[in-house]
C-alpha cells in the first residue's frame, strides 16, 4: 500500500467515522426529543382540507412565526378570540406572523364564520385526529380553544388551553418576531 | 444566542405542559357517563359534571343498537339558562343531569348497545370536542351499568349537522390523519421516491458522501490517462449504482430489526462504548498505531482492485456496495425514517425502494466527479497527512459530543479544554515562526492560537466551575462581576410563594412595583441583571418603584402557581403593579430588554394610576 493510498483509506474511514458521529447524532436527536417536539412536527405535516377544499399543511408556513389555533364556531370562546387573532395577524403579517385555524368543524359552519368575522388566515378543517394530536402536543384534557406558538424554525414555544388575551400573545410573539 | 433560544423553548414546553394544563379535567372525568335500563320501556342515561363544567342541552344525541329508541325522543330535565355572549341563551346541565330515553314498545332484546355523544364545556373558558360514550345494556340483570367511553370518530357531522337524525354516522365527519409519513405523502409512491431522492441529495452535502469522492477519485485515476468523460460517467454510474442497492437491502432489513436499536442509543454505557470507539479510531488517526481492516477483508478489497486494473465493472460495483457500508451509519437519520414509513405500511418494497432513491440522490455529486473524467478529483498528497489528523481530532470531537449529554458539565469542558489546547500545540501555537513563514504556515498558526486561546478559556472556565458549555467563562462571570454588580444594581425584595408576593404588593401600596421572575438558568434574566439594570436610566426610575423578585430556579409548585398568576411559562418574565395594587394589564417584559426599550417600559408602569 502507498502512503498516498493509505491516506485515502485513512481519510475514508475518519470521515466515516465522523458522518456516523453526525449521523448518529441526528438519529440520536430525533428518538430522544420529547414527545411534544415529535407530536409538533406530526401537526405540522398533517394534512388537512382548506376552506376550498385543497389539502393543505400547517408545515406549509414553516419559516414563518405560526399561531395554531384549535377551535370550532360552536364553541363561544373560541369565537371570543377570533378577532384578536384577526387584529394582530393584520398587525405583524408582514413580520413574519402566521395565524392558522384548525376548525373541529364542518365546512359550510366555518366558511359562514370566516366571512363574517372576516378571518385573514387560512382556515383548516380537522376532525378527531386533529384533537388528538394536540393532546399529544400538551392539549391533555383535548379542549378548544387550544392554542400553539410555534417559532420559526418549528418548535413548540407554547400551548395554551383556553382564551389568550391580545397582551399576553403580544408579548409571547414579540420576541420570536 | 442559540442557548438562550433552546432555554427559551425549554422553558416554554414545561411551563406550557405544566403551567396551562392540570386545572382541566379529562372529559371523561368531568361527564361521567353511566346509563342503565329503567323498567322495560325507556334507558336511563346519567352525566355527573364535575364543578365548573356544564353540558349543552341540545347536544346529546343518542343511538341504540338495535335501534328501538321512540320515535318520541329523548325526555331531557329542565335545564338551567346560561346567557352567552355569541349563541344567546343557550340551555345547560350542571351537576347532574338524568335523560329518559323511551324505548319502542315491542320485542325487547337481552343485549342493547347504548352510544351517547355530549358536548361541554368549562367555566374557564373552554371547551370540548363532542365526546362518544358507549354503554352496554343487558336487560337480564337490573341495576345500574357503568359506561364504557371511548374516542370517537363520529359526532361532528351528526351533532353539527343540525338534522335529529340520529342514525349513526360511522366514518363520517371526523378525517381522520394519523400523520406518519405514510399519510404525509398520501400513498403517493412517486412523491414519495422522488422526496427521498432529494433528500439523498441534500445529504450528499452533507460530510456523508465526502469520504466517497477519493474512493471514486483513486478507482478513476486508476484507470489511466485515456479516461473519458462516456467512461468515467459509466464507472461512476456503477459505483453509485452499488451504493444505492446496498442501501435499498439496508432499508428493508432495517424495517425489521430497526425500532430495537435506537432504544438502546439512549442508554450511557452503550453511547460510552460508542465514544470509546471514537476514540481508539482517533488515535490511529493521529499515528499511535495503525489500525487494519482483517487479512481476509484486506485481500478481498486489494482484488477487487486488481479486477479494476482488468477492466471489470463488477468491481466498480462492488466498491460502491463497500463505501456505502463504510458510511452507512450516516445515513441513520433518514433510515430511521425509512425505518418508521416501513413499519407503518408493512411495505418493505416501497421502504427499500425509497432508500434507493435517495442514494441515487447522494450519489449524483459522485457521478459529476467521474462525468468530468476526475477533473473534479482531489489529488493525493501530503496534505492527506493533516486531513487525517484533522479527521483523528473530529473523532475526539464526536466522541465528547456522544458521552456530554451523561457526564457533568465541568467535565465535558474539561475534555473541550484537553482536546483544544492540544489541537492548538499540534497546530504549532507557540512554535516560533521562521521568517521564511509561507502563508499557510502563518495562518496555520493564527488558527492554533485561537484554539489554544479558546482550549485555555474552557480550562479556566472548568476549574472556575462554569455551568455552561457555550459560555465557557460564565461561571467566572458570575463569580466575579455577578453579585457584585447585579446585587448592587437591584435591591430586590424576594417573593416565594403567591401570599408572599400579595404580602409585598399590599405593603408597597401607593408606589408602583415590579415584579421579576429569575431562574439561575435563565441566561436573558443574567443579561437583563447586567446590562439592562445597571442602566444610569434604568436606576433611576427603579428608585421610584418596588422591586420584587421571585426566584424560581428550583422551580416548586408554589412557583408554578406565582408563573400560572400570571400566565407566564417562565423567567424571564417582568410584570408590573399599578400603586392600588392591581397589575398593570398589557404592560410586560418577557425575555431580554435593552434599556432603553426597558426605560420606557418603567415610565408605562410609573404613569399607570
Amino acid at each position: 500500500m502507498t502512503p498516498a493510498r493509505r491516506a485515502v483509506i485513512f481519510a475514508a474511514i475518519g470521515g466515516a467515522a465522523a458522518a456516523a458521529g453526525y449521523g448518529f447524532h441526528r438519529w440520536r436527536g430525533t428518538t430522544a426529543a420529547s414527545t411534544t417536539d415529535s407530536s409538533i412536527a406530526e401537526i405540522l405535516a398533517s394534512r388537512l382540507t382548506a376552506l376550498d377544499g385543497k389539502e393543505q399543511s400547517p408545515g406549509d408556513f414553516l419559516g414563518r412565526v405560526l399561531v395554531i389555533n384549535y377551535w370550532a364556531t360552536w364553541c363561544g370562546p373560541c369565537r371570543e378570540e377570533i378577532p384578536i387573532f384577526v387584529k394582530l395577524q393584520r398587525e405583524y403579517g408582514d413580520q413574519g406572523l402566521q395565524f392558522i385555524g384548525i376548525a373541529i368543524d364542518q365546512a359550510d359552519q366555518v366558511r359562514r364564520f370566516a366571512a363574517e368575522f372576516q378571518i385573514n388566515y387560512p382556515l383548516l378543517l380537522g376532525g378527531m385526529g386533529s384533537i388528538d394530536l394536540s393532546r399529544r402536543a400538551g392539549n391533555k384534557a383535548g379542549v378548544l380553544p387550544y392554542t400553539l406558538v410555534v417559532d420559526r424554525s418549528g418548535r413548540l414555544v407554547s400551548g395554551l388551553a383556553g382564551g389568550i388575551s391580545a397582551a399576553s400573545l403580544r408579548a409571547q410573539l414579540t420576541p420570536l418576531m | 444566542m442559540l442557548l438562550r433560544w433552546l432555554i427559551w423553548c425549554c422553558v416554554f414546553g414545561l411551563g406550557a405542559a405544566q403551567a396551562a394544563e392540570p386545572e382541566l379535567l379529562e372529559p371523561e372525568k368531568a361527564f361521567v357517563f353511566s346509563a342503565r335500563v329503567s323498567g322495560l320501556e325507556a334507558v336511563e342515561v346519567r352525566y355527573v359534571i364535575a364543578k365548573g363544567y356544564y353540558m349543552y342541552r341540545d347536544k346529546f344525541r343518542f343511538t341504540l343498537e338495535p335501534a328501538l329508541l321512540a320515535e318520541s325522543g329523548p325526555q331531557f330535565p329542565p335545564a338551567k339558562i346560561k346567557k352567552d355572549e355569541f349563541f344567546g341563551e343557550t340551555q345547560v346541565y350542571r351537576d347532574e343531569v338524568r335523560i329518559r330515553l323511551p324505548m319502542r314498545s315491542g320485542t325487547p332484546v337481552d343485549r342493547m348497545v347504548l352510544t351517547a355523544v355530549s358536548q361541554g364545556c368549562a367555566d374557564v373558558g373552554v371547551c370540548y370536542v363532542p365526546l362518544e360514550q358507549k354503554a352496554e345494556l343487558r336487560l337480564a340483570s337490573i341495576g345500574a351499568f357503568t359506561g364504557d367511553s371511548g374516542g370517537s370518530d363520529v359526532g361532528l357531522s351528526q351533532l353539527f349537522s343540525g338534522s335529529r337524525d340520529v342514525t349513526p354516522a360511522a366514518g363520517a365527519g371526523a378525517k381522520g390523519e394519523d400523520t406518519l409519513i405514510a399519510e404525509l405523502f398520501g400513498g403517493d409512491t412517486w412523491l414519495l421516491i422522488a422526496s427521498f431522492f432529494g433528500f439523498g441529495l441534500l445529504l450528499s452535502f452533507t460530510p456523508c458522501v465526502l469520504p466517497m469522492v477519493p474512493i471514486l477519485s483513486g478507482i478513476i485515476v486508476g484507470r489511466g490517462p485515456h479516461m473519458t468523460r462516456t467512461h468515467g460517467l459509466l464507472l461512476s454510474g456503477l459505483y453509485v449504482l452499488g451504493m444505492a442497492i446496498t442501501y435499498a437491502l439496508a432499508g428493508v432489513a432495517a424495517g425489521v430489526s430497526g425500532t430495537l436499536l435506537s432504544a438502546a442509543l439512549q442508554n450511557p454505557w452503550v453511547l460510552g462504548a460508542f465514544a470509546l470507539v471514537f476514540v481508539v479510531l482517533a488515535m490511529s488517526m493521529f499515528g499511535f498505531y495503525e489500525l487494519q481492516l482483517p487479512a481476509a477483508l484486506q485481500s478481498r478489497l486489494a482484488d477487487a482492485s486488481n479486477r479494476l486494473h482488468g477492466g471489470h465493472f463488477a468491481g466498480v460495483f462492488a466498491m460502491g456496495v463497500l463505501s456505502a457500508l463504510i458510511v452507512g451509519p450516516c445515513v441513520a437519520a433518514p433510515l430511521a425514517g425509512a425505518l418508521l414509513y416501513i413499519s407503518q405500511s408493512g411495505d418493505g418494497v416501497l421502504g427499500g425502494s425509497a432508500l434507493f432513491a435517495m442514494a441515487l440522490g447522494m450519489g449524483v455529486p459522485l457521478l459529476a466527479v467521474g462525468a468530468s473524467a476526475g477533473a473534479l478529483m482531489p489529488k493525493a498528497g501530503p496534505w492527506m497527512e493533516t486531513i487525517k489528523r484533522f479527521f483523528g481530532v473530529l473523532l475526539i470531537a464526536v466522541a465528547i459530543y456522544l458521552v456530554s449529554p451523561v457526564i457533568p458539565v465541568s467535565m465535558q469542558m474539561l475534555a473541550w479544554a484537553v482536546l483544544l489546547i492540544v489541537c492548538g500545540i499540534y497546530l504549532r501555537a507557540i512554535d516560533p515562526l521562521p521568517s521564511t513563514a509561507r502563508g499557510f504556515e502563518r495562518l496555520s498558526k493564527g488558527v492554533g492560537i485561537i484554539t489554544l486561546v479558546a482550549g485555555a478559556a474552557y480550562l479556566v472556565g472548568a476549574l472556575s466551575g462554569g455551568r455552561d458549555v457555550l459560555q465557557p467563562l460564565s461561571g467566572l462571570r458570575g463569580a466575579a462581576s455577578g453579585p457584585a454588580t447585579a446585587a448592587h444594581a437591584v435591591n430586590f425584595q424576594r417573593v416565594g410563594n403567591l401570599a408572599e408576593l400579595d404580602l409585598a404588593v399590599r405593603a408597597a401600596a401607593g408606589k408602583t412595583v415590579m415584579l421579576d421572575f429569575y431562574a439561575d438558568w435563565c441566561v436573558s434574566c443574567k443579561e437583563m441583571e447586567r446590562y439592562t439594570f445597571t442602566d444610569p436610566a434604568v436606576q433611576s426610575r427603579f428608585s421610584a418603584m418596588i422591586k420584587l423578585q421571585a426566584d424560581v430556579t428550583a422551580g416548586t409548585p408554589e412557583h408554578q402557581q406565582l408563573l400560572r398568576r400570571f400566565k407566564l411559562f417562565g423567567p424571564p418574565g417582568i410584570v408590573f403593579f399599578d400603586p392600588a395594587g392591581r397589575e398593570i394589564q398589557g404592560l410586560r417584559a418577557i425575555g431580554f430588554q435593552p434599556a432603553d426599550k426597558f426605560v420606557v417600559m418603567l415610565d408605562q408602569a410609573l404613569g399607570a394610576r
